[in-house]
């Protein structure tokens, strides 16, 4: 099985290596071939390691296997394995399974251009770092994961690199990916300094962290502080306040990026994480509390500003950072297989919406300004009915997929709440339901703004007009033809939608009187074994929290219905309140000032008076004295050979004297 | 004869060899001073040799010969592709390594 894994890990990083060598030669069939098969295989050969694991008892479904000893210094060793186990297994067939639908997809989107090769390098890449990342067994190989995938994502953001805003949204990517980066780094310097191995679990390599780990330590300050920057590493991977600037702006990639990087898999690594480390997190109760609070902020925040923004991948964009926000509440109070569970489901429908999104945008030559789009729904059929499946599923209605896991994450809070009697809880739930509400209707709002209504376009898109990149370089002048996407791009859609639709059935049916039909939940249960601070709702509560849930989710359908189900129109608003949100709040007004603003003014300071006036000054007067020494100097140098033969006759009369002086 | 007077006449001429080359500007009469002080050099190693007795100073006579030989060879040759190239050979023009 381990070597299976092994196959999952290599195969991708095999067809980038290829690919990035050798791509710019190959046509357009062969670099397909190359990165489907990678994808393809590596998917395969995950379904078959997963279905496998379903076969073997329970107990025996952890495989750790260590491939190679890295550094053996002492009792110290530090090693190189694949941890295989029901969570690492779930992660790997979302990560194979998404990518390959959107590697498929991106054949289609990316059809006409010149980057082909490259733009596949570069997924086959982040698929890599992604498997790494997550069946990495210790602590160190998760960060080198960690970072490869924020560097795979840098490149894929950037991946249009003419465009000098997809250059900045990815640097600015990289930058606050970055801050992640050293949390989880002293994080990890942490651990190692506490219990001295980097290990998750006992295996041949040495003894686990989790293993080590003392219950009497918990709630302890250190505990805390190591929950807490591994948090930090969360919470700038997964976009969470208030690292979450960077998502938005990273829609400046190409659409199946958005998909991959951006909706399904990349972002959830922050959500695997405090997963994997729960034993950690379990330590330190405050900082469970801290992450459920951010969950419920950027939930809500994110919520609130995707309502009235006109760029539809921005609408999405902002949506996913609200949805991570959920998996982190479940988290925050224990429940993380619900977190898991929420994960597994936005990877479908999320995929899809960004997708379908990326479909509607190719018919319409690179428009993504909602005010120009309308009445696609005959147009876009196949676009039309997946996208309304995943504005369902997303809107939490049942029976689709994202009505259970939703429904579970409100539940398990509301049961926190009742049961421990905590109002932070119940300010929790409030949030999570209130978000539900915002969250059908910002995605009706979308959805009636794209597919309902007369079309309002011109005709021709004005982003071709006034970019002129590669994006724009195919589209042919005059009037545009609205047609629906090749079938490379509408089967994944179909796929995705049916995963949409019936991808929550696994999971808990308690609620229609079928206790033990919770699949997903027990399949992962083994990994959250040691978890015993969880509580499970009763049914009233899990009935009531449903109902409310499902209740604020067609009302809000429903306002988007009377409010846009004619056709959005677009009205100018100088409602301060109206201009605060549609303006994101100013955050990124706000940070430019508080911190861009003076970082810049502080290095044109120091270039000038530090490096200019002081380090550059004494380097000047260096090379000045010098100049003049030399200058001086030359003189002697006059290429007459008597005046040498004379410079050698003085000196030989002047050693003489010396001799005859000296006796 | 004492050897003092072999000595004296050795700086004498060694002093006129040392003075051409300072003053003269062709090449050619620099070569011949430069032959003078050599061999006003060899005149002090005969007579030496011959004071103490010792033929070792007769020996480094030969080397310095020989040496003078080479040098000449090489001297006239670096004079001639100057000349082919200049068709002059005054010794205050050259001065290319002026710095």
């Amino acid at each position: 099985m381990t070597n299976l894994m092994l196959l999952v890990l290599l195969l991708p990083l095999l067809g980038f290596a290829i690919l990035g060598v050798a791509g710019s030669t190959f046509s357009n069939r062969a670099v397909l071939t190359i990165a489907w098969g990678a994808c393809g295989l590596a998917f395969l050969f995950a379904t078959i390691s997963f279905f496998s694991m379903l076969g073997t008892p329970v107990a025996a479904r952890t495989s750790d296997q260590v491939l190679y000893t890295w550094v053996a210094s002492g009792d110290f060793q530090l090693s190189f394995g694949l941890l295989l186990d029901p969570l690492s297994a779930t992660m790997l067939m979302i990560v194979t399974g998404v990518g390959l639908l959107i590697h498929i997809y991106a054949a289609g989107y990316m059809q006409d251009d010149p980057g082909f090769w490259r733009f596949f390098s570069y997924m086959n890449f982040f698929i890599f770092a992604m498997v790494l990342l997550v069946s990495a067994d210790n602590f160190l190989f998760l960060l080198i994961g960690w970072g490869l995938v924020g560097l795979a994502s840098f490149l894929l953001i950037g991946f249009w690199y003419r465009r000098p805003k997809a250059v900045a949204a990815a640097k600015k990517a990289l930058v606050i990916n970055v801050i992640g980066d050293f949390g989880l780094m002293i994080a990890i310097f942490l651990i190692f300094k506490e219990y001295g191995v980097l290990n998750y679990n006992n295996n041949t390599g040495g003894n686990g962290v989790f293993s080590a780990l003392n219950p009497t330590s918990s709630g302890t300050l250190l505990q805390t502080v190591i929950a807490l920057c591994l948090f930090v590493a969360c919470a700038a991977k997964s976009a969470q306040l208030p690292l979450y600037m960077w998502l938005p702006d990273a829609m400046e990639g190409p659409t199946p990026v958005s998909a991959l990087i951006h909706a399904a898999t990349m972002v959830t690594a922050g959500v695997y994480l405090v997963a994997r480390a729960h034993p950690l997190f379990e330590l330190a109760p405050t900082a469970l509390t801290i992450i459920a609070l951010i969950g419920g902020l950027t939930a809500l925040f994110a919520a609130s500003i995707a309502i009235f923004q006109l760029d539809i991948k921005r609408v999405l964009a902002y949506s996913t950072i609200s949805q991570l926000g959920y998996m982190f509440m479940a988290e925050g109070v224990h429940n993380y297989s619900a977190g898991i569970f929420h994960l597994t489901t936005h990877a479908y429908f999320k995929a899809l919406l960004f997708l379908a999104a990326g479909a509607v945008i190719h018919a319409l030559d690179g428009e993504q300004d909602m005010r120009q789009m309308g009445g696609l729904r005959h147009k876009l059929k196949i676009t039309f009915w997946t996208f309304l499946l995943a504005a369902l599923a997303i809107s939490g209605i049942p029976p689709f997929s994202g009505f259970w896991s939703k429904d579970e994450i409100l539940s398990s809070l509301l049961a926190q709440a009742t049961i421990h009697n905590q109002p932070l809880s119940y300010v929790l739930w409030g949030t999570g339901i209130l978000t539900a509400g915002l969250t059908a209707f910002y995605m009706f709002r979308l959805f009636y703004g794209i597919f309902m209504g007369d079309y309002r376009g011109s005709g021709h898109s004005s982003h071709a007009q006034d970019d002129d990149d590669e994006e724009a370089s195919h589209h042919t002048a005059g009037r545009l033809r609205i047609h629906e996407a090749p079938p490379v791009m509408t089967v994944p859609l179909v796929i995705l939608a049916a995963l949409s639709c019936i991808g929550g059935l696994v999971g808990s049916f308690e609620l229609i009187g079928l206790a033990r039909w919770e699949p997903f939940t027990k399949f992962l249960a083994p990994v959250f074994a040691d978890v015993h601070t969880m509580v499970t709702a009763s049914l009233g509560v899990q009935w009531t929290s449903t109902a409310l849930s499902v209740g604020v989710g067609l009302l809000g359908i429903l306002a988007a219905w009377r409010l846009y189900g004619r056709g959005f129109q677009y009205k100018e608003n100088h409602n301060p309140l109206y201009q605060l949100v549609l303006h994101k709040y100013y955050i990124d007004e706000m940070l430019d000032a508080a911190i861009v603003q003076p970082i810049l003014w502080f290095g044109r300071t120091a270039s000038r008076l530090l490096e200019g006036d002081l380090l550059d000054a004494g380097g000047r007067a260096v090379a000045g004295g010098l100049r003049g020494t030399s200058a001086a100097l030359r003189r002697l140098q006059t290429g007459y050979v008597r005046n040498y033969a004379l410079a050698i006759l003085i000196g030989v009369v002047l050693i003489i004297l010396y001799y005859a002086v000296r006796g | 004869m004492p050897l003092s007077a072999y000595l004296i006449v050795s700086a004498i001429i060694f002093t006129i060899g040392v003075t051409g080359v300072l003053i003269r500007r062709n090449p050619l009469i620099i070569f011949m001073s430069i032959e003078l002080m050599l061999n006003a050099v060899n005149l002090s190693f005969v007579a030496i040799s011959s004071y103490l007795d010792s033929a070792d100073g007769q020996m480094f006579v030969f080397i310095v010969l020989t040496v003078a030989a080479a040098e000449v060879v090489v001297g006239l040759a670096i004079i001639v592709s100057i000349f082919r190239t200049r068709r002059d050979i005054d010794v205050d023009d050259m001065n290319l390594l002026r710095g």
